[in-house]
């Protein structure tokens, strides 16, 4: 038996252990936001929002046509997409919860959320690019919608599941049909964190590179077509970043840095609204 | 019947029964000793039965706040409600069977050396005979449970009823016949009175016994002879 | 008296598991109704088997009758949200819905009646009223019915029920999550209630069955041991089960 001492011992370095492996991973985030804020910030000005991405060897340019396809892609991705999930999640937490086919959708579902985002780019090129004859900003959407749904369909149903089924069974016990319950009351009830889950969904494929640099391409002007080759922050600072020119560099870190606060800012309000769900 | 799951609920409920097994014992001797002291003219034994009522009226007060605070602690249901409040009846009956015994004592002392002729005690005697068998059989089918045991107690009250008639008749004709019989005729009077009430009271108590067997009052009325107060036709 | 539900021989299984073994009971109209028993003793299924809320899983049926004014509630084809409309229910815990106290009343209103604002607010009103709740509420109906005290938000339920007018209520276990004050509000209310509606309650409670109920029925086991008025069941009961039960004896 060892003696309280020891054991005191033991245990205080056991705690150092484990809060230096949890300094370890955050850390990084640290100092990824700490480059991307030391290297971004500088060019971060008016003209980015305004300006569009400047051919190499100038000084000026912004990232305006970059800005403007990655929010209609991600629009119409989630667009497309979380409808879909959302009524995918619905059928699985309501309507087939005990229904056989429930785990195999379940299954398969995982498996679309954890495929990797370059396979899905790949299969839309295969799908819609290449017999569309063109890259193309709804090629593009098209992708980030097939990586929405998976995400949507499991928060949604894992939402739902957590609504009580007493919930459930007091609103049929007023004799209201399934489908008034459940857009009604259960919706209601887990509202928070349906939003939640679509907030994830765009936070996910706002920052997503593999899927359009196969879809839609990148543009280095102005485009509002949707069938044609759209500029988007992603792909845009994929092309800058590998290239000398020193002002293409700088731009790219300025996207880098607007996607992360973007993407940090869906992170923290979905935080938000999961957190109000007690609240409300 | 098995136990309750709350055991220290079993042991109130023992607790009580046994207080009423003490309190009828305690009531039997009271009576038996009245009797005796008012055969005997035995003014000390008298002294004893009168000293020993406070305890009885002490058990009644205990047995009651036992099954009072039982009903709040344990809300019983069925037998074992009906066993507190048959409890809480029997104490109260006894206490009174106690009461009386009490009073038949103080007879006995105010009395004190008067003749006493056995003829007229005699009837008492028979009386009182009857009303300790009564009260000892039905405190018996309290112990036991036993419905059948308490209703032949209960449809045989009117013996005692009609006994009580024919003694009072009896003493009314000592009394007529001389006047100096009048005071200790009255006090034998009274006691045959407290002596039929007795048996009134072990009646009250076979009836306590069916309800807490079987859930059932009595509803039919007690056979019963005629009041003892018969009108005396002017002479 | 009339018999608004006559159950006959009712068997009900969960799986192929019998948990209901041959039940004959009437619900007497206008009175109400109290079940008890140990617990998973089928009390609270025979009253989802009451409603069908049963029908909202797969894997359970029932076999037997079920008599709701003569007729059959187990026949296939039954229009059950009729059913749970004309049979309602209130459940062990409080269930407000997440909206507004109105809302939580109207809801369920405007799918069923064709109301103007007007006379939608008067059945609401009225619904709290008979609930008891309308003078703790009447200044806040625009508040979330979850904002409520638990008391408030199970006779918030209550008045929803009530509100779409039912004919039967049945209660499961409505004071099991409730203080006693609010256990009292709540009895106050069933009493009241059964003027108008027929009422079946399930509890654990055995003062409280005694308290608020005209005939009690013992369940054991998915069978059912005794039905009698609630006075005999709680002074003299005829079986030793019973008896043992509700003395506090039992196993």
């Amino acid at each position: 038996m060892p003696s309280y001492s020891a054991r005191q011992r033991k245990s205080t370095i056991v705690m150092a252990l484990c809060l230096m492996a949890t300094l370890i991973g955050v850390v990084w985030l640290f100092l990824i936001l700490f480059s991307l804020l030391i290297n971004g910030l500088p060019g971060l000005s008016l003209a980015t929002f305004t300006e569009m991405t400047p051919p190499p060897g100038s000084h000026a340019g912004g990232l305006l046509n970059a800005i403007y396809g990655s929010v209609v892609m991600t629009i119409f991705g989630v667009g497309i997409g979380a409808p879909i999930g959302v009524l995918a999640g619905t059928y699985l937490a309501e309507y087939g919860r005990h229904s056989k086919v429930t785990p195999v959708i379940r299954f398969i579902n995982d498996i679309l959320l954890s495929a990797p985002s370059i396979i899905i780019g790949l299969f839309i090129y295969g799908a819609v690019v290449v017999p569309m004859r063109s890259f193309s900003a709804v090629a593009g959407s098209i992708a980030l919608a097939v990586i929405v749904i998976p995400v949507v369909v499991r928060t949604t149903e894992d939402m739902l599941l957590l609504v009580p089924n007493t919930l459930r069974e007091a609103a049929s016990a007023l004799g209201l049909p399934r489908s008034y319950v459940i857009r009604k009351v259960t919706y209601r009830a887990a509202r928070a964190g349906l939003i939640t889950g679509i907030l994830l969904a765009v936070a996910r494929v706002g920052g997503e590179t593999a899927p359009l640099l196969f879809t839609v391409l990148s543009n280095q002007f102005w485009s509002a077509n949707l069938l044609k080759p759209m500029a988007n922050l992603p792909v845009t600072i994929n092309n800058f970043i590998n290239n000398p020119d020193a002002n293409w560099k700088h731009l790219a870190w300025t996207g880098a840095l607007l996607i992360t606060v973007a993407v940090l800012s869906l992170n923290i309000s979905a935080r938000f609204f999961g957190a109000s769900k007690d609240g409300q | 019947m098995s136990d309750h799951t709350v055991r220290a609920y079993d042991d109130e409920l023992m607790e009580i029964g046994r207080k009423i097994t003490e309190m009828g014992g305690i009531a039997e001797t009271m009576l038996s000793h009245a009797i005796q002291s008012l055969v005997k003219g035995d003014t000390e034994l008298a002294q004893r039965v009168i000293a020993t009522d406070p305890k009885l009226d002490a058990l009644e007060r205990e047995i009651e706040e036992k099954a009072v605070l039982t009903i709040a602690r344990r809300q019983p249901m069925a037998i074992d409600l009906r066993a507190l409040v048959s409890a809480i009846r029997i104490a109260s009956d006894l206490e009174r069977i106690g009461d009386l015994a009490k009073n038949v004592g103080k007879r006995v002392v105010a009395i004190d050396g008067q003749f006493a002729p056995q003829k007229i005690v005699g009837g008492v005697i028979h009386i009182s005979d009857l009303a300790l068998d009564r009260l000892h059989r039905v405190l018996d089918a309290y112990a036991h449970r036993d419905v059948e045991g308490a209703m032949s107690v209960w449809k045989e009250d009117e013996e005692i009823d009609q006994l009580y008639n024919s003694l009072f008749r009896e003493l009314l004709t000592y009394m007529m016949e001389d006047p100096r019989n009048i005071g200790f005729c009255a006090h034998l009077l009274f006691s045959a009175k407290n002596i039929e009430r007795i048996g009134d009271h072990a009646t009250n108590i076979a009836e306590t016994i069916k309800y807490l067997v079987t859930g059932e009052s009595m509803t039919t009325d007690r056979p019963r002879a005629a009041d003892g107060y018969t009108p005396l036709s002017t002479p | 008296m009339l018999e608004k539900i006559t159950v006959k021989d009712l068997k009900f299984y969960y799986g192929a598991n019998l948990a209901l073994k041959g039940i004959n009971i009437p619900l007497y109209a206008n009175k109400v109704t109290a079940f008890i028993g140990p617990s998973g003793c089928g009390k609270s299924t025979l009253l989802r088997v009451l409603n069908r809320m049963y029908d909202l899983y797969p894997g359970q049926h029932a076999e037997g009758q079920i008599l709701f004014d003569g007729r059959n509630i187990l026949e296939p084809g039954e229009d059950l949200n009729l059913l749970r409309s004309r049979i309602g229910m209130v459940f062990q815990k409080p269930t407000p819905f997440p909206m507004t106290i109105y809302d939580n009343i109207a809801f369920g209103l405007k799918l069923y009646e064709n109301l103007s604002k007007s006379e939608l607010d008067g059945r609401v009103e009225d619904a709290l009223k008979r609930a008891a709740l309308w003078t703790e509420v009447k200044d806040k109906l625009g508040a979330n019915g979850l904002s409520l005290s638990g008391g408030q938000q199970q006779r918030l339920c209550i008045a929803r029920t009530v509100a779409i007018k039912p004919e039967v209520i049945l209660f499961d276990e409505p004071c099991s999550a409730l203080d006693p004050i609010s256990t009292a509000k709540i009895e106050e209310l069933i009493d009241e209630l059964k003027h108008e509606y027929t009422i079946a309650i399930v509890t654990h409670n055995m003062q409280q069955a005694a308290r608020v109920s005209e005939h009690t029925a013992f369940m054991y086991l998915g069978e059912l041991v005794e039905f009698d008025e609630t006075s005999k069941i709680f002074t003299s009961p005829r079986d030793q089960r019973t008896q043992d039960y509700i003395t506090g004896r039992f196993g």
